[in-house]
């Protein structure tokens, strides 16, 4: 014997407060008559005398007793040593976005998907169902080892917007939640790429259908001052020519037209005065998700830099020379902090600028870190550096023993003496000044990227002691960590909001854009059978809960009433 | 423990007389002509001599017209004897009150009997019987613990026979399940007349009402729970009413006098109430009811 949820077991502590109403009726003020007889009523005195009377309470709460330990029992879910033994089918089903299509003719793919899985269910006789959602981390729709009804409930709700993904995790998940040898069901739309080698057990069930489509394969705004402006790549995946007509709704409503031709792709580049969101739209085809986009203000963010005293007049002008041209850079205020410092050596500016000690001459090009983003496109070959003493923190950029870069907590260290050098005459001085601006400005909060498609991760960064959430439409959760971090994947697309301590910080869209996805000509319906001879697997749960203790419940309620009202 | 009121009871006994049966049993040399023959001015039969008769009973009238020895037969003339059974058991000692009442009324009884010349009996079946002839009476009545785990009609089993007698008093809340009838009969024999004091609790004649109680009963000490409404006390009257009846059934059957008292009245107050009917006076106008 067994439970299926002892916690039922608890409501036997109701015994206590029955058993205490019991001995307190007991404990009544007895009252001596003459004649007890006087006050029986007839059933009473015809049935059995005096005796019943006595009987009757015992037997009222020995009733009330049984009818509890029924109610524990049904509660506790009592489960003997025998169970039946249910078939149990683990269904993969293809979570990507061009699962969403709706083909000129028949049903659209999901539907499609939902039917194949009742006839599933009703063929193989199944009593349980597990339902696995591929995507880049695979997920489990219902179960594991679910009634098979509600796995198909669950199943209703679900809206593939997933981007294109390996579908054999997911396999390789079902395979597990369906015992390692038992068959598993994989629903999706199209051949597998070639080389894809799924788990022998898995039967491959296409049902996509090839389809015409236009997409939107990228789409990027930026917005300068009070213009924005909006970058669309429209591809088409159609069998013949067409002319698309690509509509914007924002402030000042645009309708573009282009002609494409198969498997072309081409760029719409327009510019709108004012703020707010921008959306774009494709006319309706097999795949609508692609075909529409809405593009959030995604304004530059101005970097406030500062220089700091003590620098030399030839450092200063150099750095002065750079901040001249140097775009989305502003001085920063007397009274408000900057986001960027320059200033000497030992200033604790950002970037400290100065060689001491006895000064070496070197020649490029020099040791550098590898993909470190101060460096990218810095280019030192042929560039004069003098350099002093080597600085404190770990070397950047280094020429034999003498550090000429070093970068220690977040300041960047330039062991120069520009003087001597001829560094700030090379495209390499606005480049490495450019790259630490930019480094400036995405150590901002908030999302580095406003619009982001499909599969991908989500830089945002976060200062310490704020609490982060992040908002979308699939609910709410925590950002953790300080600093830069990155989120994986979001999914679904629509805007997501990060939240300071209740307050908004910043906004992103996930776009459902991705051309992987977006090419339905190749998709198609197809079977290929498990290459290993599985069946249907056995599950020995699931033994539906008894009704016995709940019919014992009743009839003793009842009777229990039945003995309490003939006392009345 | 609430004592009996003797004074009360010496004041009940002024001025009233048990009312005695026209042809009692037997009993001492009295007023009341007897079933038996004797020595009384009253003519019974004529009989002839018997050697050994009383020859001043002869009729010589009769034997000078006759000339035979011809006896007059008188009928005797006695004093009826009375017996009071006084119900011992506990539902008599429900309340104080009922229990002083029932010896009240059990010695205004006897002392009448007393005064009367008769012959007091007193049978008190308690758990003890105790039986009492003549002045002990009182002493006995003083003293009787109510205390019979039984009904009267069961505690009469165990304890002394009923003796024949011209009067029998019995005084009992008369509330109890063993048949009436039979017990009436039982009571009635060997007595040539036979008077039921019911003696009752206020509580036995209409019982107050409230929440939920353990009615105990005062003999068996059964229990019965019962929420004490409006419907449940009806019902409770009705009953008693229907066990009254089967009283008055019973009594009525062996001519029997029914007396009923609240124990609720004082002795003074019931002897010229509701036990008037035992009385010379009250009693005729009862037997002609």
């Amino acid at each position: 014997m067994s439970f299926g949820f002892p916690l039922g077991l608890l409501s036997l502590l109701s015994l206590a407060p029955i058993l205490a109403a019991y001995f307190l009726r007991r404990r009544q003020k007895p009252r001596t008559v003459s004649a007890v007889f006087l006050w029986r009523t007839k059933s009473q005195r015809a049935q059995a005398g005096p005796r019943l009377q006595r009987f009757s309470r015992e037997a009222s709460i020995l009733l009330e007793a049984l009818a509890v330990v029924a109610a524990a029992l049904f509660l506790s879910d009592l489960r003997f040593g025998r169970t039946v033994e249910q078939r149990h089918l683990v269904l993969v089903v293809d979570g990507s976005l061009s699962m969403a299509a709706r083909p000129p003719t028949g049903k659209p793919v999901a539907e499609r998907v939902r039917l194949e899985a009742a006839r599933l269910v009703e063929r193989e006789r199944v009593g349980l169902l597990t339902v696995v959602e591929s995507g880049v981390h695979p997920r489990v729709l219902a179960g594991p080892q679910v009634e098979a009804t509600r796995a198909l409930a669950a199943l209703e709700k679900w809206r593939p917007q997933g981007p294109a993904h390996d579908l054999v995790p997911a396999a390789q998940l079902g395979k597990e939640l369906a015992g390692g040898e038992a068959k598993v069901h994989l629903l999706t739309d199209g051949p597998l790429p070639a080389g894809a080698a799924l788990p022998p057990e898995v039967e491959l069930t296409a049902l996509g259908q090839p389809a015409d489509n236009l997409a939107l394969v990228s789409a990027q705004r930026r917005d300068e001052g009070e213009l924005a402006v909006v970058t669309v790549r429209v591809a088409s995946y159609c069998g013949s020519s067409r002319e698309v007509a690509v509509r914007f709704e924002g402030p000042s409503p645009r309708l573009e037209t282009i002609r494409l031709e198969p498997g072309a792709t081409a760029a719409i580049r327009l510019s709108f005065p004012g703020a707010g969101p921008i959306s774009v739209a494709l006319p309706d085809d097999a795949l609508i998700e692609d075909g529409r986009a809405r593009l959030l203000p995604s304004p530059v963010q101005k970097v406030r830099v500062r220089l700091l005293s003590g620098l030399s007049a030839a450092e200063a002008a150099a750095v002065r020379r750079f901040l001249e041209v140097a775009p989305g850079v502003l001085p920063a205020q007397p009274d408000s902090g900057a986001d960027l410092t320059l200033g000497p050596e030992g200033s604790g500016a950002t970037v400290q600028l100065g060689a001491k000690g006895a000064l070496k001459s070197f020649v490029g090009p020099f040791f550098t870190q590898k993909h470190h983003p101060l460096l990218e496109d810095v280019g030192l070959s042929g560039v004069l550096w003098t350099a002093g003493d080597n600085p404190n923190g770990r070397p950047v950029v280094t020429a034999g023993d003498t550090v000429l870069i070093s970068e220690e907590e977040g300041a960047l260290r330039l062991n120069l003496e520009l003087s001597r050098s001829n560094v700030q005459r090379t495209a390499a001085w606005p480049v490495l000044l450019g790259n630490a601006v930019r480094r400036a400005r995405l150590s901002s909060p908030g999302f580095q990227k406003r619009q982001l498609t499909l599969g991908e991760e989500v830089p945002v960064v976060t200062e310490p002691g704020g609490s982060y959430t992040l908002e979308g439409p699939s609910g709410a959760r925590a950002v953790l960590g300080a600093g830069a971090v990155t989120l994986p994947p979001l999914s679904p697309p629509g805007t997501y909001r990060l939240l300071r301590d209740g307050e908004e910080v910043d906004a992103l869209e996930v776009l459902a854009i991705d051309p992987r996805e977006s090419d339905l000509r190749d998709r198609g319906a197809a079977r290929l059978p498990a290459k290993a001879a599985a069946g249907i697997g056995l599950a020995a749960l699931a033994d539906r809960r008894a009704v016995w203790p709940l019919v014992l419940l009743l009839v003793l309620l009842l009777a229990d009433f039945s003995l309490t009202a003939r006392e009345r | 423990m609430r004592e009996v009121d003797q004074a009360a009871v010496e004041r009940a006994c002024a001025g009233v007389a048990l009312a005695l049966p026209n042809s009692p049993h037997r009993g001492r040399v009295g007023e009341v002509r007897a079933a038996s023959v004797g020595s009384s001015m009253e003519i019974h039969d004529f009989r002839s001599y018997q050697p050994g008769d009383d020859v001043r009973q002869m009729d010589w009238n009769a034997v000078a017209r006759t000339g035979e020895l011809v006896l007059r037969v008188r009928q005797d003339e006695v004093s009826p004897r009375v017996e009071v059974v006084l119900d011992g058991s506990k539902s008599m000692a429900v309340s104080e009150e009922k229990a002083a009442r029932a010896k009240e009324v059990a010695l205004l009884l006897c002392r009448l009997a007393a005064r009367q010349g008769l012959d007091p009996t007193l049978l008190i079946t308690a758990q003890a019987p105790v039986r009492a002839i003549g002045a002990s009476c009182q002493a006995a009545i003083l003293r009787a613990e109510l205390d019979a785990r039984d009904s009267l009609g069961d505690s009469l089993r165990r304890a002394p026979p009923l003796r024949p007698c011209g009067l029998r008093l019995v005084v009992s809340d008369f509330l109890f399940e063993s048949p009436l009838e039979a017990l009436a009969d039982r009571l009635s024999r060997d007595a040539s007349a036979l008077g039921l004091v019911q003696l009752l609790d206020a509580e036995d004649l209409d019982p107050s009402g409230g929440v939920g109680a353990r009615l105990l009963d005062a003999e068996s000490g059964e229990a019965l729970e019962r929420v004490l409404t409006a419907v449940v006390l009806e019902s409770y009257r009705q009953r008693f009413s229907e066990h009254q009846r089967l009283l008055c059934g019973a009594a009525f059957r062996v001519r029997a006098a029914l007396v009923v008292a609240s124990a609720e009245e004082g002795i003074e107050r019931l002897s010229r109430t509701a036990l008037a009917p035992l009385f010379e006076g009250q009693a005729k106008e009862a037997r002609a009811r």
